[in-house]
């Protein structure tokens, strides 16, 4: 697998041919080509190379069909004052494929599951949409689609991964802040990014061990975000 | 270093538990309080208690009959249901409790018939009508031997409480809302649950069968003493919050504490329940209106605030999500058609089911002739 987009970009021929039979389904159904592997995904938030761009914002949408204000991934944005100075500090969350995941023992028909590469997803033929897990994820990373009416998250973009592409955050990131790869091979990019510095996890104390790692995180904005609340929220789905 | 944070973008997480759920929370709290009111008279044999038996099954009947069609409607697809039944999972109570509901209300339907099973043949004696052949097939076998409505109130008592106790673990065990991560919270929906019960079972004495001021007195006391108990159990919550034994019930209280709209909802909740038990104390013979309505409306509004007001509280972002009640199937419509259902279900009981006992059964007539027969029990 790719560790970085220089390495993704030598290799994009192989990746174009890999994309042309890439499935396109949100949801991943059992027994998936990624069960059977011995990675175990995780990516590397960098966010001090993030610029709030929303390019992955975007790519998530376009990539997994996601409905109009809905969001598997969104880069949330902060303006902070600090005695005389300001500045604007950028947040990208997405699912963190926990392995400890609190969605999926609350989930009443076993529709969410994790694969063993450490993906966290949901068996949309399963689902019935009740919403546990949306309630169970600390970091209100589930919702429920309005297309489907079942739960919907980011999946890593399993369907690209299973494929040998990045997931379409990282493949768009700009900035480089979105670092994927496979944290149990000790040549990777994660693996180094880890082993080299001190990474945070959001809410650490929710004991979920998060699979999304954040480099330069400011401790203010690891679990609930102490601040006035959102300038701007989406309108009333399909308004 | 002085700091502060505004968040510019962010995404905001629509609510997931819909009305739907508030109003299936509320019924079926409802109905297995009503039940256990039913108790006294069908399986103890408590005459004196014959007029709040029969209300409490209707009300036990009607709510419970309602409440599954609200939850049904939240699965966004009504087929989906067969899915929990072929794919049990036992570490999820949401899994549980789509067994424990057709326990509770396959026990008090089959309760409920046993119970008017005598009713049900009287109407049935005569006549070549649809409906006495109807009858005379539900009354098939007359009077239910005691022995047999013992064993379906057991059923359906294992049923209520096992109800009762997954409807407050579900949501107790979510550690990612500290506010309905507390042991209180079963504790609290069960109060309040009894407390609506017996607060709908005021209105019906009121509004139903006439007035009968003995059921009236008997009922605002038994209020009263519920009240005391949600109060008691509020007190023991908040003490715990302030004191700071429990870390996560203080990030809880801590959460929301600081916000005007949650403290005009805590002032609120407070009212809603001193002010019925003050009224049940001082003027328990001619309160029961509004005591019944104030209950019943607090046992829902508990269940709002738990339900709406928790999911509005974001889990990472700031502030709180805005919530406008959608006036669609997610919202008003949603609340309007569960209120339609129970309304309609309850006119067809009265006029159909032999609920009075004999009185229906000898007159043959609607409910209000068929009331005055229990209105002076």
């Amino acid at each position: 697998m790719n560790q970085s987009r220089r390495d993704f970009l030598r290799a994009l021929p192989a990746i174009t041919a890999g994309a042309a039979i890439a499935p396109s389904a949100a949801f991943a159904a059992t027994a998936e080509p990624g069960s059977e592997t011995k990675h175990r995904w995780a990516m590397v938030v960098d966010v001090r190379k993030c610029i709030g761009c929303q390019a992955c914002t975007v790519s998530c949408i376009m990539e997994n069909a996601v409905p109009e204000n809905s969001f598997r991934t969104i880069v949330s944005t902060y303006e902070v004052h600090d005695d005389t100075r300001t500045g604007t500090y950028m947040l990208p969350r997405l699912c963190n494929h926990c392995a400890n995941p609190p969605c999926i023992p609350v989930c009443p028909v076993g529709a969410t599951f994790q694969r063993k590469d450490g993906v966290v997803v949901v068996d949309g033929d399963r689902c019935v949409g009740c919403a546990y897990c949306v309630q169970a994820c600390p970091y209100d990373a589930r919702f429920i689609n309005h297309d489907t009416g079942k739960a919907d998250k980011c999946t890593f973009c399993a369907h690209r991964v299973d494929a040998g592409l990045l997931p379409a955050c990282v493949e768009t990131c700009v900035g480089g802040a979105r670092i994927f790869g496979d944290i149990d091979d000790p040549d990777s990019a994660v693996r180094h990014l880890i082993d080299e510095n001190k990474l945070k996890v959001l809410k650490p104390e929710m004991g979920t061990q998060p699979h999304v790692f954040y480099l330069g995180l400011d401790e203010r904005f690891q679990g609930r975000v102490e601040g006035q609340g959102t300038l701007w929220q989406p309108s009333k789905h399909g308004a | 270093m002085d700091s502060q944070i505004i968040e510019v973008l962010n995404v905001t997480r629509e609510t997931a538990w819909l009305p739907w759920a508030v109003q299936y929370f509320f019924l079926i709290g409802l109905s297995y309080g009503s039940f256990m009111l039913t108790l006294p008279y069908f399986v103890f044999g408590k005459m004196q208690h014959e007029r709040l038996g029969r209300l409490a099954l209707l009300g036990a009947l009607v709510c419970g009959l309602t409440a599954p069609v609200a939850l049904l409607a939240d699965l966004h697809g009504p087929g989906r249901f067969l899915n929990f039944y072929l794919h049990f999972q036992p570490h999820s109570w949401m899994s549980w409790g789509s067994f424990f509901i057709p326990l509770y209300l396959g026990g008090l339907l089959v309760y409920a018939w046993l119970v008017m099973r005598a009713d049900f043949a009287r109407l049935g004696q005569a006549g070549t009508t649809l409906a006495a052949r109807l009858y005379r097939l539900a009354g098939y076998g007359g009077k239910a031997p005691q022995s047999a409505i013992a064993a379906a109130a057991l059923v359906a008592l294992l049923g209520a409480i096992l109800v009762a106790l997954y409807t407050g673990m579900e949501v107790m065990v979510i550690r990612a809302r500290p506010l309905w991560n507390t042991p209180f919270l079963p504790l609290q929906f069960a109060a309040t649950a009894f407390a609506g019960a017996i607060g709908l079972m005021l209105l019906f004495n009121r509004l139903i069968v006439g007035r009968n001021t003995q059921l009236e007195v008997e009922l605002n006391r038994l209020l009263a003493l519920t009240l005391a108990l949600v109060l008691a159990l509020g007190g023991v919550w908040l003490f715990v919050s302030l004191s700071g034994i429990s870390p996560s019930h203080s990030a809880a209280f801590n959460q929301v504490a600081g916000m005007a709209q949650w403290q005009l909802t805590a002032v609120w909740a407070v009212l809603a329940t001193v002010v019925p038990m003050v009224l049940a104390i001082r003027f328990p013979a001619s309160s029961g209106l509004l005591t019944g309505l104030i209950a019943v409306h607090s046992a829902w509004m508990m269940r709002w605030t738990i339900f709406i007001g928790g999911q509005s509280i974001p889990k990472t972002g700031a502030g709180l999500y805005d919530y406008h009640l959608p006036l669609g199937s997610d919202g008003l419509l949603g609340i309007a058609g569960t209120a339609s259902l129970w309304i309609a279900l309850l006119l067809l009981m009265l006029d159909y089911l032999p609920w009075a006992g004999q009185a229906f059964g000898e007159r043959k007539q609607t409910n209000a002739l068929a009331a005055d027969a229990i209105t002076s029990n």
